[in-house]
């Protein structure tokens, strides 16, 4: 119930920052549009621009709310449920975006499997919004925290997706996922893609409420 | 038993009520309504508030009349004192605060006044002495602690989650606790649309929202005009009077008329 009433308010709070939020949105298509002519490079740039996006308003929101989350803990309110409540709008509003885009390149380009294609975006946005809460969760200011989520799409977008590095990244998924649903290669692929997913969300969302569940721990005085 | 009946036995227990006494005051409350054959909800409005309003009587009502001695402990310092690497801020603070009293904590700027009261809220952890309170505190920080895009009736939804109340019940008691303050929130008005003193008065009410025994005020009237300014002590005193234990942290000298002890946290730092 209160993750639910905290997930419906940071939509909203989100919501009423009408610029920020169209950049948000628009980020993507210009990830797209530069390789719009290549169907692979276009959907692999798209579905990074969509994990930028996510991560990035993720991180904005998460720091924003520092203020009002210990006095929600000290309301009464679980860890769980004050970071829970805010991945789960930031997920939901990633994988509406990552649904709106796949709807654009579905019209605009030939997708084989259009069905992979948009689980691959959707995993995406789902992996973005607990990454964005961890680097919040490690870099509490927004400029350190938005330097660090540009140098992980930049190391992302530019290491060699056979080598380690790219593999360490955490959209790695979504290139093999990306080659599934657009190369039409084998299953290996979407089930590399999927395990490679599965950890990294395991570990962004896991490392976010060990560390927010440390910050915001309250103690437990004796009654007098 | 009606549907009013249930939901103000369970705002009594939310309250901290016995569950004997909650029955007892729900039945007493209910032949009240039949003797006078009227609705509860018409004789004594909405359940929660009517809850509340109870609690705060019969509190007052166990409460010596004037002076002497006081109610039971809520806080207790005992040899507290915070350290940031090698800079002592404060050590060996003694405070014992009892409901039905207000204590001010006072002090030079940089004495550790906001420390020490974030300390008692468990937002700080000491760095030595004990620290006993009740599970039930509202902390008003001096500033932030809103979200600046929510309006106040979206921040009474979001505190009262926390606190288990249900949305409409949450909205109903800020507006209650607001009108108290002379305060009406605006459906639409942003948090961050609003006046420093206005702003003031929302984290006053969401620091009272779920009831707590003890309440930690920390410079809570910055931005207050004098008509405010005098409501807040009006309110403070209200809170005295129901037996709530009350600790605020100010520098304004001619505050301390207003309350049962002064501790003076420059004299220990």
């Amino acid at each position: 119930m209160t993750a639910l009433v905290v997930a419906a308010l940071s939509a909203r709070e989100v919501s009423r920052r009408r610029t920020a939020l169209l950049l948000v949105i628009a980020l993507p298509l210009w990830f797209y549009l530069v390789r719009r002519d290549q169907t692979g490079q276009s959907m692999r740039m798209l579905t990074l621009g969509i994990g930028w996006a996510v991560s990035t308003l993720t991180l904005f929101v998460v720091n924003a709310s520092r203020g009002v989350d210990p006095r929600l803990r000290l309301s009464g309110a679980s860890t769980a449920a004050v970071i829970g409540g805010r991945l789960l709008a930031m997920t939901a509003g990633g994988v509406a975006l990552a649904t709106g885009y796949w709807i654009l390149a579905a019209i605009d380009q030939h997708l084989d499997r259009p069905g992979t294609a948009l689980l691959m975006m959707a995993l995406t946005a789902a992996l973005a919004a607990p990454l964005g809460g961890l680097v919040a969760a490690l870099l509490p200011r927004e400029l350190e925290g938005a330097l660090a989520l540009l140098s992980v799409c930049a190391v992302q977008m530019l290491a060699d997706p056979a080598g380690l590095t790219a593999k360490l990244m955490p959209f790695w998924s979504a290139r093999e996922i990306g080659t599934y649903a657009i190369d039409a290669t084998g299953p290996d692929y979407l089930w590399r893609g999927l395990a490679h997913g599965a950890v990294t969300w395991l570990i962004c969302a896991g490392g976010t409420w060990a560390l927010f569940a440390w910050r915001l721990r309250l103690p437990r005085y004796p009654e007098p | 038993m009606s549907g009013w009946d249930h939901r103000f036995e369970a705002e009594l227990l939310r309250l901290g009520v016995q569950p004997g006494r909650a029955r007892q005051l729900t039945e007493e409350t209910a032949q009240q309504a039949a003797e006078s054959a009227a609705e509860p909800d018409g004789l004594f409005g909405p359940a929660h508030l009517y809850a509340r309003h109870l609690v705060s009587e019969l509190n007052t009502a166990a409460l010596p009349l004037s002076g002497g001695e006081k109610g039971q402990v809520r806080l207790r310092l005992t040899g507290v004192g915070k350290r940031y690497r090698r800079r002592t801020v404060f050590t060996g603070v003694d405070l014992e605060v009892r409901s039905g009293e207000v204590a001010a904590i006072v002090g030079a700027n940089g004495c550790g006044k906001s420390t020490l009261l974030r300390i008692c809220a468990g937002l700080t952890r000491p760095s030595t002495g004990r620290i006993q309170r009740t599970r039930r505190v509202g902390f008003v920080p001096q500033d932030a602690g809103t979200a600046g895009w929510l309006t106040a009736d979206e921040h009474f939804t979001l505190f009262g989650a926390a606190a288990g109340m249900a949305p409409r019940r949450s909205r109903s008691t800020g507006e209650h606790l607001a009108a108290r303050l002379a305060w009406r929130p605006a459906r639409r008005e942003l948090t961050q649309h609003l006046s420093g003193g206005t702003r003031q008065k929302l984290n006053l009410v969401l620091g009272e929202l779920h009831a707590p025994d003890l309440l930690l005020l920390d410079e809570p009237y910055q931005g207050f005009d004098q008509g405010t300014y005098l409501d807040f002590w009006k309110q403070v005193l209200t809170w005295r009077d129901a037996g709530r234990a009350v600790v605020v942290v100010t520098h304004l000298l001619h505050d301390l008329q207003n309350v049962d002890q002064v501790y003076d946290l420059g004299a220990v730092a």
